[in-house]
């Protein structure tokens, strides 16, 4: 615990030295006195753990102090040491926030040492609590932002919570929309850097000419265009963590130089000659296969290996089974909320259309999709009919469901008589099959056209 | 006058700043120093008929003597204090004042030639 700083503020000089003598007796109160009250509410930036206030002072009164050290600081605790015992006022002083109110007897020295005692008591089991409840948050605070029950979303959890433990770089793959940039930023939260920034670089869309300024800073002057010093993306993340999003659109170029400020730790800005040291995280995240790219040859295989760290991949949404609708209805209340929507429901069909969709875009493609529902319902339910997918990619959609071949074969026709408006012929060319077949299953109304 | 007993005793003061000897000399010091002025003050308040500033001098001076222990004037300076704040100004008050004065007065005496050299 920090030093338990007390005000005493006094006019009467030989009584409150004797109170600063008396309480810097515990070596562990650290006592400021103050002759008046102007001196008393100069100070307060101090930030006391507690005042003890004399009743009446030269310049203001006792209640004038109290009300203004609790209008900025409501929390420390003020003690009002008075002359004379006056009932009316000491109401009055405890009404307003008094923490105690004591005559100056021969009790005094006693009370006051058995009040501080009380108020370092308290403190110490509010910052034990602040430290528990920080501890909690440590633990759990990723568990609320990245929703998911599912098996394979609980192995990423426990990953998240290895990486919060130390600085190792963390590599983090998934499709679009799975929640790539959510993890970097959870593991950064949740990490004992929580306090630090976190800085992100896409690298895709930063101009290829710009990403080694952009990244490492440039110095005024080194190039055209450069009339300022520029600080880097690195440097900004000091202490924090750095987080490189689509890390494998890196030229070769760049890649080399990041290789290098990797290994040694330090850094140039462009133009310049200063070794800067770097302290920063390294959390890189990417929709490709890196070590694909590192086989085609578009990424060095020794910056993969310094940047794989510990890999997290985010399975798709189609993999998260229930997932699916718990995020649904997350992303349903919260959308209301933030409009002051009443609370909408999502009906069982609803729930079995959303099971069946693929979710090319994933999480991200969910949220859209129920916040247009959410929109275009105009009950307090959303149902089936409000919910529509606007992906072009029909052939994953189709293959969500575990079917026989001859259900297969239904679905197929019937989506390529939906796309040829019903031309039999046409989509019996389409798919290479019988004619006669497509009009069969249409007589036996297997297809309905 | 060398015989009379101590008017002060330093009990209480202790028990607050603790057995510190540099610390009473300090506090000590302050007493002397501040004291008088307070006295000053309730004297000129009387010749001048101020009984508002005799009260606040009076209430100030009231824990500083509870402090140091002058256990003879306990009574007269509440006595004066009260007095003052409802405006009588009479002979009693006077000789309160007086009292206090001399018990004061042998009261710097002995400090001085207890902690001053
Ligand atoms: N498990 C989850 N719980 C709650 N929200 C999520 C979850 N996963 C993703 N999201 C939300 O989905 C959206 C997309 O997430 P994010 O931007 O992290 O994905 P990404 O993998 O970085 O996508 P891209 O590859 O396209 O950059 C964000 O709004 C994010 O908050
Ligand atoms: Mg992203």
């Amino acid at each position: 615990m920090d030093a338990f700083r007390i005000f005493i503020v006094e006019d009467d000089m030989l009584y409150g030295e004797m109170l600063r003598h008396h309480l810097a007796l515990n070596p562990d109160n650290e006592v400021h006195l103050y002759n008046n009250g102007e001196e008393c509410l100069k100070n307060l930036y101090r930030e006391p753990s507690m005042v003890s206030l004399d009743y009446s002072l030269p310049d203001m009164s006792g209640l004038d102090v109290m009300r203004r050290i609790k209008k900025e600081h409501p929390e420390i605790p003020v003690i009002i040491v008075s002359g004379q015992e006056d009932i009316s006022t000491a109401v009055t002083l405890l009404r307003e926030g008094a923490y105690d109110y004591f005559v100056k007897d021969d009790d005094v020295k006693d009370r006051l040492w058995n009040v501080i005692k009380k108020i370092r008591e308290n403190l110490q089991l509010r910052s034990e609590i602040s430290y528990l409840k920080e501890e909690i948050g440590r633990k759990y605070e990723f568990r609320n932002v990245i929703k998911g029950n599912s098996p394979s979303i609980k192995q990423i959890f426990s990953l998240i919570e290895k990486s919060i433990k130390t600085n190792i770089s963390v590599s983090i793959t998934g499709e679009t929309g799975t929640g790539k940039e959510l993890v970097a930023k959870a593991i950064h939260y949740n990490s004992n850097r929580a306090k630090k920034p976190f800085v992100a670089v896409n690298v895709s869309a930063v101009p290829r000419e710009l990403i080694e300024s952009e990244m490492f800073g440039h110095e005024k002057g080194s190039f055209t265009g450069a009339t300022t010093r520029k600080i880097g993306k690195f440097e900004q993340a000091i202490g924090g963590t750095i987080f490189l999003d689509e890390v494998a659109e890196m030229d070769l170029n760049m890649q080399t130089k990041l290789l290098r400020v990797i290994q040694e730790r330090e850094l140039t800005r462009v133009g310049g000659n200063d070794l800067i040291k770097i302290d920063v995280r390294l959390i890189v995240a990417t929709n490709r296969i890196l070590s694909d790219e590192v086989k085609k040859g578009n990424f060095r295989e020794d910056l993969y290996y310094r940047l794989l760290g510990l890999p997290i991949e985010l399975p798709p949404l189609r993999y998260r089974g229930n997932d699916i609708i718990l995020l649904a209805k997350y992303f349903v209340d919260e959308f209301c909320q933030e409009n002051k929507m009443k609370k909408l429901s999502i009906t069982e069909s609803a729930q079995q259309k959303l099971m069946k969709y693929h979710f090319p875009g994933n999480v991200r493609e969910l949220r859209a999709i129920i916040e247009l529902a959410a929109v275009l319902t105009d009950t307090d339910k959303v149902d089936e009919s409000h919910i529509s997918f606007n992906s072009v990619d029909a052939a994953g959609n189709l293959l969500m469901e575990e079917n026989t071949l001859a259900e297969y074969t239904r679905q197929i026709i019937t989506y390529y008589l939906q796309k040829y408006n019903n031309n039999v012929l046409l989509v019996a060319k389409k798919l290479d099959i019988g004619k006669s077949t497509i009009y069969r299953m249409i007589k036996e109304k297997q297809i309905i056209t | 006058m060398s015989t009379k007993l101590k008017s002060y005793h330093l009990d209480k003061l202790i028990a607050f700043v603790g057995d510190d000897p540099d610390a009473i000399k300090n506090m000590v010091g302050i007493f002397l120093h501040t004291t008088p002025e307070l006295l000053e003050t309730i004297n000129e308040s009387y010749k001048q008929k101020q009984p508002e500033q005799m009260a606040k001098a009076a209430h100030s001076l009231k824990p500083t003597l509870d402090v140091f222990g002058v256990d003879s004037v306990y009574d007269v300076i509440r006595k004066i204090e009260q007095k003052a704040k409802n405006a009588t100004l009479d002979d009693e008050l006077a000789g309160l004042i007086n009292t206090l004065n001399g018990v004061l007065e042998t009261v710097f005496e002995q400090l001085k030639k207890a902690f001053v050299n």
